[in-house]
């Protein structure tokens, strides 16, 4: 005789009610054995987001796997496994802790998913000051899931310091020979930056419409599929770079 | 390219390559150093193939190794914005990276 049921929240302990119709079968002093079938974790996401079963489950099984540990306050999924349909290479997560290290949490996720991931630890204390500081934080947020409800901080602060250690990637890069993928990754980082500043969202897919409004379609696939660039056209995405450089100077 | 093209070349981008590892261990905001220092392994990376291309002598070693630090050095000057604590850690982040590239 079996049954499957729902735990409730008791005032002391939580508990699992017999139904009526079984409390002839199950009666006090009988031995029991309780199994867990489906653990019960919601997503909660930041914007309307639309993913695939197969997408939502390895997501809840993230969850559940990291729901244990303790020390763990918050989890996001972000990046492109949530954005994208099938162009993505691993799985980016924001754990939330104090105390547990990545490699813990990489190591426990392996074992139980087999997946590749890609985990950044934020302590608690932090995370309200990036949200507020962190254009790139602000956008890595802007599409994620979380195990716990989150609403992105409205209010943003201008730090000097970090916003200058965020430029130097996209300056470093008109003196230096780089990838494709590499000036692409600084064109959007610029975009990202312009729009923190002026006060507008870092929506990530906005940003890259954007980018491929600003340097044209062509080029654009150039830079994401590492194509060489002619000269010319490393000659205009160099002007475009310097001029947001100063633009965002300015502010 | 001549040796000694390859030699600035490779000290200018490990230079920068040094900076943003070192900028995103001192600095306080930057707590989440592994995304940023992708911006420091990216660069590692194109100093790696233009490493790889040359059998260094102990002597362009040590040439090497002394206009990094001279290059490093001024790059973290120039960025004010970087932790003081910078120049502490400054040896031991340039002798890793020479490690790794077998320049040492």
């Amino acid at each position: 005789m079996k049954f499957v049921h729902k735990v409730s929240k008791g005032s002391r302990f939580n508990q699992i009610y017999i139904p009526k119709e079984f409390e002839n079968h199950f009666e006090v002093g009988d031995l029991v054995q309780v199994e867990l079938l489906e653990k019960n974790t919601k997503l909660y996401y930041s914007k309307k987001i639309e993913l695939s079963s197969f997408k939502k489950r390895i997501i809840q099984e993230i969850f559940s796997c990291l729901n244990n540990l303790k020390s763990i306050s918050q989890i996001f999924v972000f990046g492109s496994f949530i954005t994208k349909k099938a162009d993505y290479n691993d799985i980016d997560l924001i754990i939330i802790s104090d105390i547990i290290t990545e490699k813990q949490v990489y190591t426990l996720l392996l074992e139980k998913l087999e997946l590749k991931f890609h985990i950044l630890m934020i302590p608690e204390s932090k995370l309200k000051e990036l949200e507020k500081i962190c254009p790139l934080t602000r956008s890595m947020l802007y599409y994620s899931i979380s195990n716990k409800p989150f609403f992105l901080e409205k209010e943003r602060v201008i730090d000097k310091n970090h916003i200058n250690f965020l430029l130097m990637m996209p300056e470093d890069i008109l003196k230096l020979n780089v990838d494709g993928k590499t000036i692409y990754n600084a064109l959007r980082r610029l975009e990202t930056i312009e729009n923190f500043l002026n006060n507008k969202e870092e929506n990530p897919r906005k940003i890259e419409k954007d980018v491929e409004k600003l340097i044209g379609e062509k080029i654009s696939c150039k830079l994401k599929e590492n194509t060489p660039l002619a000269q010319e056209e490393t000659k205009r995405l160099n002007e475009i770079i310097k001029s947001k450089l100063v633009k965002i100077r300015k502010k | 390219m001549s040796k000694k093209d390859k030699i600035s070349e490779l000290t200018n981008i490990l230079s920068k390559a040094l900076r943003h590892r070192i900028g995103s261990i001192v600095n306080e905001h930057e707590i989440y150093a592994e995304r940023y220092s992708k911006d420091s392994d990216t660069l590692i990376k194109s100093a790696q193939d233009i490493s790889l291309g040359e059998n260094w002598s102990i002597y362009d070693k040590a040439e090497i190794k002394t206009l990094l630090k001279k290059k490093l050095q001024k790059e973290l000057e120039e960025k004010e914005f970087i932790n003081e604590k910078k120049f502490k850690i400054l040896d031991k982040e340039l002798e890793k990276v020479l490690l790794f590239l077998e320049l040492n």
